[in-house]
């Protein structure tokens, strides 16, 4: 079994492949570039075999890291494995409060949390197309007492809570990205997430987004978020970005940077 | 490429629908049926009419909003065993329409109880109609969520022609407090099975402001008054009440003393708002006496000089009772008609003070005298 383990580790780094913007996918960022965006994770490829990840801009407050292994080559298939880990409890606690912003009521003390995912990852370009697979499992754990209560229930937030009080939960999704022109692209993503047992126990996320790559080191992507799912107060859809005052949905505008670190 | 672009067109369509819904001046209001009817047929002779605002079910729990307490969201249980016995007391008082004010039908705070068809499901009242004062997908503010609460019209007969017709928003706060903020209604139905020969009978319920420091509750009764008295200049019969937030004229005006949290102060001249908003009823010229044209107008269950007796009082906030050991103090509910009552069978139930923070009151409609 030994063996086995420390086959697939070696096996993972001879056939890991590296590849600009491509964080949805089983290619690692190549070695020592960074990439980062307005709403997207500082992801730093630390070698041909570990790519790290983490939201700096909420890092304070909601502590939270992920790292992208390469795997075995399966089925033809690229694959990697992406562990993340979050900490919500500092930024839970601060929103549970009186009056204004006061996102949950102040009458919860949200305890500590600790949200663990492994995500398996296999991409393969298909009719000069990209396509990436994934599936993986969501572990909450809480140590302390949660009242079902303090749920936030807005689309996108309130099933990946959910497994702070469902305990657990999987999810499974495919991206696929295709190049236009040399330099717009089109990436299209599904993803699906099942809470079984919770009361709403699915949402589906849908996103599609239109790409100009300016270099290597920047870029912008516009387009919109679909979702759909089950909510304690039944099914809902909704179009995202939402301005709530305007009433109207507005395009997701995301500028990326990246370089490489000398 | 037409199909995506359908498919896109649709997704528009369905997932944008508004985050705070707002309404025209006049629109329909939603219709409700229990899932099993029970018999009721009107023979002409008297019938019941109650108002009662519900408090959305959370009886005496210490809300943040209009107590001294700092609870939002009240456990599934508790509403249920509060909804049962609200339920219970509208079947014991067997009336015929109830006017409801603070229903929820979709609300965190009372975990997405549809408690108007909760009561037309438990109780021996059949049909409904709702009309939302506070519907909004996400409230951000003290953990209030999502929220859907109003006025309904609960009735043992069919309602027809129901109408939501909207009341002038609060002029005292800012545009982003105005956007979450409550647009109250008043809530008007017409019950056909109630009519008096050639007279149809209406139905009419209102929840006026309680916390505006402005005129705006002059304007809801305005708004009221105008509504009755077309129903009323067309030949036609009213039942009519609700929570005026409006005490009866002769009555005491400041109760910010006795409502004041243990952690306030009003009065002083150190006091951040001098008056309480919501304890004081003399925010504007005229406003001790703002009742007096529906008085004088029409018949009241609970007559003008009976009004400010402490057997008719409708409302106290909870701190009162746990602070003061004042359970009522004052009538915030009242019913009309532009017929007549029953005499002496007009009752405000203050044995129901541990369902709501307000009292039902109820009146026997006569049909004596109708041509």
């Amino acid at each position: 079994m030994k063996r086995i383990i420390i086959f697939a580790i070696f096996a993972g780094i001879l056939f890991s492949e590296t590849r600009n913007w491509e964080s949805h996918s089983a290619h690692l960022i190549p070695e020592k570039r960074w990439e980062m965006g307005v709403f997207q994770p500082f992801r730093y490829g630390y070698s041909e075999s570990t790519e790290y990840s983490v939201y700096p801009l909420c890092f304070f407050v909601m502590p939270n890291f992920s790292i992208k292994k390469p795997q075995n080559n399966f089925a033809g298939y690229t694959s990697a494995i992406r562990y993340k880990m979050v900490y919500p409890t500092p930024f839970l606690n601060m929103i549970a409060k009186e009056g204004k912003f006061g996102l949950i009521s102040p009458e919860f003390q949200m305890p500590p949390m600790l949200g663990l995912s492994a995500t398996w990852l296999m991409s393969k370009n298909i009719n000069g197309a990209s396509l990436t697979l994934n599936g993986g499992l969501d572990l909450g754990i809480v140590f302390g007492d949660l009242d079902i209560r303090s749920s936030l229930d807005l689309p996108l937030v309130y099933h990946r809570l959910g497994i702070y009080y469902n305990k657990w939960g999987i999810h499974t999704g495919v991206d696929i990205q295709k190049s236009m022109t040399k330099k717009i692209s089109i990436l299209a993503d599904f993803d699906l997430r099942l809470l079984p047992g919770y009361n709403g126990n699915y949402s589906i996320e849908h996103k599609l987004l239109v790409v100009w790559n300016k270099s290597e080191n920047f870029r912008i992507m516009t387009g919109y978020k679909f979702v759909m799912g089950e909510y304690p107060y039944g099914p809902d859809m909704q179009l995202l970005p939402y301005l709530p005052m305007v009433e109207t949905w507005v395009p997701i505008i995301e500028f990326q940077w990246a370089k490489y670190k000398r | 490429m037409t199909k995506i672009i359908s498919a896109l067109c649709v997704l528009l369509v369905l997932g944008c629908e508004p985050f705070v819904t707002e309404f025209s001046d006049s629109s329909d209001a939603i219709m409700y049926e229990a899932n099993h009817k029970t018999s009721a047929s009107y023979n002409g002779g008297v019938f019941t009419v109650v108002t009662w605002n519900i408090r959305f079910g959370i009886a005496r729990f210490p809300f943040f909003g209009d107590s001294c307490g700092d609870g939002v969201v009240l456990d599934d249980d508790a509403i249920e065993k509060n909804m049962a016995a609200i339920a219970d007391s509208l079947n014991r008082m067997n009336a015929d329409i109830v006017l409801l004010q603070e229903v929820d039908v979709s609300s965190k705070r009372t975990g997405y109880l549809n408690q108007v068809q909760y009561l037309l499901d438990n109780t021996n009242l059949n049909y409904a109609c709702y009309a939302s004062m506070w519907k909004a997908d996400f409230i951000p503010s003290d953990g209030i969520g999502r929220i859907d609460a109003g006025n309904a019209i609960l009735s043992k007969y069919e309602l027809t022609d129901a109408e939501r017709i909207q009341l002038r928003l609060r002029t005292d706060q800012d545009g982003l407090t105005q956007y979450f903020y409550l647009r109250r209604n008043l809530v008007k139905a017409k019950i056909p099975a109630l009519s008096q020969g050639e007279k149809n009978l209406f139905a009419v319920n209102i929840h006026a402001t309680a916390f505006a420091t402005d005129d705006t509750k002059q304007k809801h009764i305005d708004t009221y008054l105008e509504t009755l008295s077309e129903i009323h200049t067309s030949g036609n019969i009213f039942v009519t009440g609700g929570d005026l937030n409006s005490v009866p004229p002769g009555s005491i005006t400041d109760f910010c003393l006795s409502d004041m949290c243990e952690d306030e102060d009003y009065h002083t001249q150190s006091a951040e708002e001098y008056h309480k908003e919501g304890s004081y009823f003399e925010n504007f010229d005229g406003e001790p006496d703002i009742l007096t044209p529906l008085y004088d107008s029409y018949a009241a269950a609970i007559s003008s000089v009976d009004a400010n007796l402490t057997v008719h009082f409708t409302h106290g906030p909870s701190s009162s009772y746990e602070i003061n050991n004042i359970k009522y103090d004052r009538k915030l509910d009242y019913l009309f008609t532009n017929h007549q009552w029953v005499d002496g069978l007009s009752q405000t139930h203050q044995g129901a003070w541990e369902l709501s923070d307000h009292l039902p009151v109820s009146a026997v409609f006569s049909v004596e005298g109708i041509r």
